[in-house]
């Protein structure tokens, strides 16, 4: 009877002892060798078959007085030894041990069977822990899972060390990410150039040895622009996707600028100096500037559904967030910084876009915003959809008040226009359906809530469109008259936008509200639309 | 209004709720008749919106307080739909997919106020930034959009035409590090690149010289770690030379480099590595069936073969670009598009891989997706295609966070893929993919033998696995490995010598 083995006792009741005699006989040399051929054990050994139970067994022998579990009986008996209780250590019997091999209990595995059998016992139950059981071991750092607890400390140690870090300054987990990327990158081609001036063989060898490394190179690391890293784990949720099309860059600046109408009225308030200076150059920038603004609206219709050409007419639900307790004097300065920026507005410069953000995340820029009259960053502020959470670095209340965020809907502005183009009555009652199913929650257009007090401060209009344009637009016009006669004097503009979707979507919404806009703007009628900007409003002052 | 009068849809299966049946044997079709029986059209948009959006509202938005709160009809029954949950049972794969082939079934018979009604249904129930069976809906409708568009017989959607050309879907165009992280994701690439590689890795052994023919769609981004891979072998470095098809960039992933300027990247990043490499693009399109490359490949294998130059045939994700329908196109694709005549012409695609057994590689890899988007008929292709891509939308939340630059890229270029199988007909749908089985069958009548792939290569490519999701896994079926997410085949892998 061997004793050297901790289960022996238990053996017996879980396990079936097979004599391996008659199993085919596989070469034994190898068994050692290769760690990857495992299972080629002594033909002459006792297969022992355990039970799963048996195998994810740990300290099944537990010490009656400090309730100390151990893997082995030995153990326990040596530990019993220290309460000095009665204890037995088994003798090896002799010399001729009878070699035992393992199978896994689970049938379908190739180690079930005794010709692929695992030769130690610590084996077995690691291969049934790692191939059959549960990974309960979790990296912190990588989210990297194991079943057997040896195993993930060993990871735990060189996890995060030994990435793949390109000159370029991008870092990889995997090689093979690395040496594609590596191929692609400049730096590459940069030092090989760099080293085709010097003595050829010498750089073969050192490129390749630099280039084999996996560690972080510190010499001569010229990050390169082709080269910047697209992150693939960063949370990209303060970026926002870059496209804009086209037309939204005059829509904008039209916009701007014709809200710049009300400033020269109000002269009092409009210090002279640069932003005056900024109008031309605005204007310049402006591609349609209407002197009514009813056209560009109808215009604007039409653009929409072009400028999402994925067909996403984004969802836009608004969450303007423009706060000012200062002069309006202020605030329109504000808009011409913005407005500025706006001009310069590009396809494919997300960079502008991020600054807005920036600059609005910042609950210090809202509340530095008022009492200087010198042009002040931005409350214009545009976001896509998942970009609502910068607001919730400038004030956690923005969101509550925003709505929700609404399904974009992507075939209903063609539905819609294929109707108007040819529509039997029965179509139409379609369109009409479509045109104010985009208007998914009336509430957006919360009724204005600026308390009369408060018209020298603010007014931010928040636009929460539909995310189909024109019969969103039309309840707007229908609606504006409604929703306040001059009760106050605000001139005062918050562009909010959230769009949900693609950029374009964004921008096409953007486009549309804008249209909502001039209107307004041209009725002269000023007024704080969606609640949430009125407490915006509440809140700064 | 009773449940008898309402249209019949099958009930969702248990188990991957996500995963349509393989075949509905029940499907109606709507005929507008029955439509009528039990809708005047406005009464019809109520009782969708009540299982949808929330009813009444829609008629008067002075009501529609709150959407989605609105129950009012919560209780009406609706066969195959569970109301209890508004809209999200709408969402159920199985209802979208029966919409949908009953919106391709009104389109194909010029039933242009039903496919209108469907259309708005399923726009309803479908938003491009809902869940992963909306999303993969929606990009359906849109490419049923375009197709009724395209048609132009509907004489009510020809009204789309105009709209049409912003229906187009926007691909990105990558830059080159970009498509390396790109198609780093997910094991989708991966999963062929690693296969591929270690099978070649192994048949080359002992060859100083190693032609590869890469016929990729991902621009040569498996030939980094294939070079590295070469590099480190036993006996030293080989000469490599590379040659690839310049294929023209109409599908995606759209590339901004050109093939000139990725060769001498891969030459430089060779030499790196101490491996001489050749690199030829061989001006090619998928169109023809690569036939210029073929001559050029024949011309070469009269000088080289006999100088023991190994011969790598590395076909990732490409072949079922060649036209597998006869060779002559359309005569008229304003006709109906179901009128090709089978004639005794072998397709393009069997004379492609003829020739490719002409050329007696050492090895051949095949890489592709197994499904099937063959079919001359609209709705089986659209069945089919629903019922494997759902996949690339269902993996996509395990690797791209949302609202992320590279996850719009991502879906936008398997919209593209949903645009090209369905709206488009003839030459012009190049999206043609085909199962494995049948993959298998061309090989083998093109007298290509089936290798397997050893135990190594398994375990290799069940690491690469473990680097990604839980839902990947790995099958071996026969000789091939099959690439599988949550038990579903995505993508085969097959080696092939001269049989």
């Amino acid at each position: 009877m061997p004793v050297d083995l901790d289960n022996s006792s238990t053996a017996s009741g879980e396990a079936s002892v097979t004599s391996s005699g008659n199993q085919n006989p596989l070469p034994k040399s190898t068994a050692k060798k290769k760690r990857n051929l495992p299972g080629m054990p002594d033909p002459d050994a006792e297969v022992i078959a355990l039970s799963p139970r048996t195998l994810l067994a740990t300290n099944r022998f537990v010490c009656e007085i400090c309730n100390k579990g151990f893997q082995r009986d030995q153990n326990l008996q040596l530990h019993r030894r220290g309460h000095n209780l009665p204890w037995k250590l088994k003798q090896r019997s002799s010399k001729e041990v009878k070699k035992r091999v393992y199978v896994c209990p689970e049938i379908t595995c190739v180690h079930h069977h005794p010709s692929r059998a695992l030769g130690d016992l610590t084996g077995i139950k690691k291969h049934f822990c790692r191939k059959h059981g549960e990974k309960k071991w979790k990296c912190d750092k990588c989210s990297k899972k194991y079943a057997v607890q040896s195993d993930w400390k060993a990871h735990s140690k060189i996890c995060g060390t030994r990435e793949y870090k390109c000159d370029c300054g991008t870092v990889f987990s995997r090689r093979d990410s690395f040496i594609t990327h590596r191929a692609f990158c400049d730096v590459l081609a940069e030092e090989r150039a760099k080293a085709q001036t010097q003595p050829q063989p010498q750089n073969q060898n050192q490129t390749a040895t630099k280039e084999s490394n996996p560690k972080p190179q510190t010499t001569d690391s010229s990050p390169s622009s082709a080269a910047t890293p697209v992150s693939v784990s960063a949370p990209e949720s303060g970026k926002v996707p870059a496209p804009a099309p086209a037309p939204a860059v005059p829509q904008l600046t039209s916009v701007i600028s014709s809200s710049a109408l009300p400033i020269q009225s109000s002269g009092k308030l409009f210090k002279s100096g640069p932003l005056m200076l900024y109008l031309p150059s605005i204007l310049d920038h402006v591609i349609e500037l209407p002197e009514n603004p009813s056209p560009i609206m109808e215009e604007s219709l039409v653009p929409a559904p072009a400028a999402a050409p994925t067909g996403l007419n984004g969802s836009c639900s608004s969450s303007a967030s423009l706060g000012s307790n200062g002069s309006s004097c202020s605030v329109f300065a504000s808009l011409f910084a913005s407005s500025t920026t706006s001009a310069s507005l590009k396809p494919q410069q997300p960079p502008v876009f991020i600054d807005l953000f920036q600059s609005v995340g910042q609950p210090d820029c809202l509340t530095d915003l008022a009492p200087s009259p010198s042009i002040e960053p931005i409350s214009l502020c545009l976001s896509t959809h998942h970009g609502s959470s910068i607001f919730g670095t400038a004030g956690q209340e923005h969101r509550q008040y925003a709505p929700p965020p609404q399904p974009a809907m992507s075939a209903t502005a063609l539905l819609q226009k294929a109707a108007q183009m040819g529509a039997t009555a029965t179509n139409a009652s379609l369109l009409h359906g479509l045109g104010i199913a985009s208007l998914s929650s009336s509430s957006a257009w919360g009724q204005r809530q600026v308390e009369p007090e408060n018209t020298s401060v603010v007014a931010g209009l928040g636009l929460g469109l539909p995310r189909d344009g024109s019969s969103g637009l039309k309840e707007l016009m229908m609606g504006t008259p409604g929703f306040g006669p001059k009760q106050a004097t605000l001139d005062f503009l918050g562009l909010g936008m959230a769009a949900g979707g693609s950029s374009n979507a964004g921008l096409s919404a953007l486009i549309t509200s804008i249209g909502g806009e001039l209107d307004v703007v041209a009725a002269a009628t000023s007024f704080g639309g969606g609640d949430f900007t009125s407490k915006d409003i509440g809140r700064s002052s | 209004m009773t449940k008898s009068q309402l249209p019949h849809i099958d009930k969702p299966l248990a188990g991957y709720p996500h995963m349509p049946p393989k075949s509905n044997p029940k499907h109606e079709i709507i005929t507008k008749a029955e439509l009528s029986k039990f809708s005047i059209f406005p009464n019809c948009t109520i009782i969708w919106c009540v299982a949808g959006r929330g009813g009444l509202s829609l008629y008067s938005p002075k009501l529609c307080g709150s959407f989605p709160n609105n129950k009012i009809h919560q209780a009406r029954p609706w066969p195959g739909f569970p109301t209890s949950k508004g809209l999200a049972s709408f969402g159920d794969a199985n209802c979208m997919e029966q919409l949908l082939v009953h919106c391709a079934n009104a389109i194909e018979s010029n039933d242009a106020t039903l496919a209108q009604q469907i259309l708005w249904v399923l726009n309803n129930i479908a938003p491009p930034d809902g869940d992963s069976n909306q999303r993969l809906t929606s990009a359906f409708l849109r490419a049923l959009i375009v197709r009724a568009a395209k048609s132009g017989s509907c004489k009510m959607l020809a009204a789309m035409a105009n709209a049409h050309r912003n229906l187009s879907v926007e691909t990105h165009t990558f830059s080159v590090i970009e498509l390396a992280n790109f198609v780093d994701l997910t094991p989708w690439h991966r999963f062929g690149f690693t296969t591929a590689n270690a099978a070649i890795l192994e048949a080359v052994e002992g060859y100083s010289v190693i032609h590869i023919v890469d016929l990729s769609s991902t621009y040569c981004m498996q030939i980094p770690t294939l070079i590295d891979a070469i590099a480190n072998r036993f006996e030293g470095p080989p000469l490599v030379k590379l040659t690839v098809p310049g294929v023209p960039k109409d599908v995606p992933p759209l590339l901004d480099l050109t093939y000139e300027e990725l060769g001498s990247k891969l030459v430089n990043f060779a030499r790196s590595r101490n491996v001489m490499l050749e690199f030829r693009a061989v001006p090619s399109t998928h169109a023809d069936g690569f036939a210029s490359l073929i001559d050029q490949l024949r011309l070469q294998h009269l000088v080289y073969a006999e100088a023991g130059e190994a011969l790598v045939i590395n076909c990732h994700m490409m072949l079922h670009y060649i036209p597998e329908e006869t060779s002559s196109p359309l005569p008229n694709t304003n006709s109906n598009p179901y009128t090709f005549q089978p004639t005794s012409n072998p397709s393009l695609r069997t004379m492609f891989l003829k020739a490719l057994r002409g050329l007696n590689p050492t090895i051949a890899i095949l890489v592709d997706e197994d499904a099937d988007l063959t079919s001359n008929n609209l709705v089986c292709r659209l069945r089919s295609a629903f019922n494997y891509l759902w996949i690339p939308y269902d993996t996509v939340d395990t690797f791209l966070p949302i609202g992320s630059k590279q996850r719009q890229w991502y879906e936008a270029n398997i919209r593209w893929k949903v645009e090209n199988v369905i709206a488009h007909e003839g030459l012009q749908r190049v999206e043609r993919v085909e199962s494995k089985s049948r993959w298998v069958q061309r090989m083998r009548n093109a007298e290509f033998r089936g290798v397997s792939f050893g135990d190594e290569m398994v375990s290799e490519v069940k690491t690469m696995l473990d680097e990604h999701a839980a839902g990947w896994g790995l099958k071996k079926e026969d000789d091939d490995l099959v690439l599988t997410w949550k038990g579903h085949n995505v993508v085969f892998a097959t080696a092939w010598v001269p049989g």
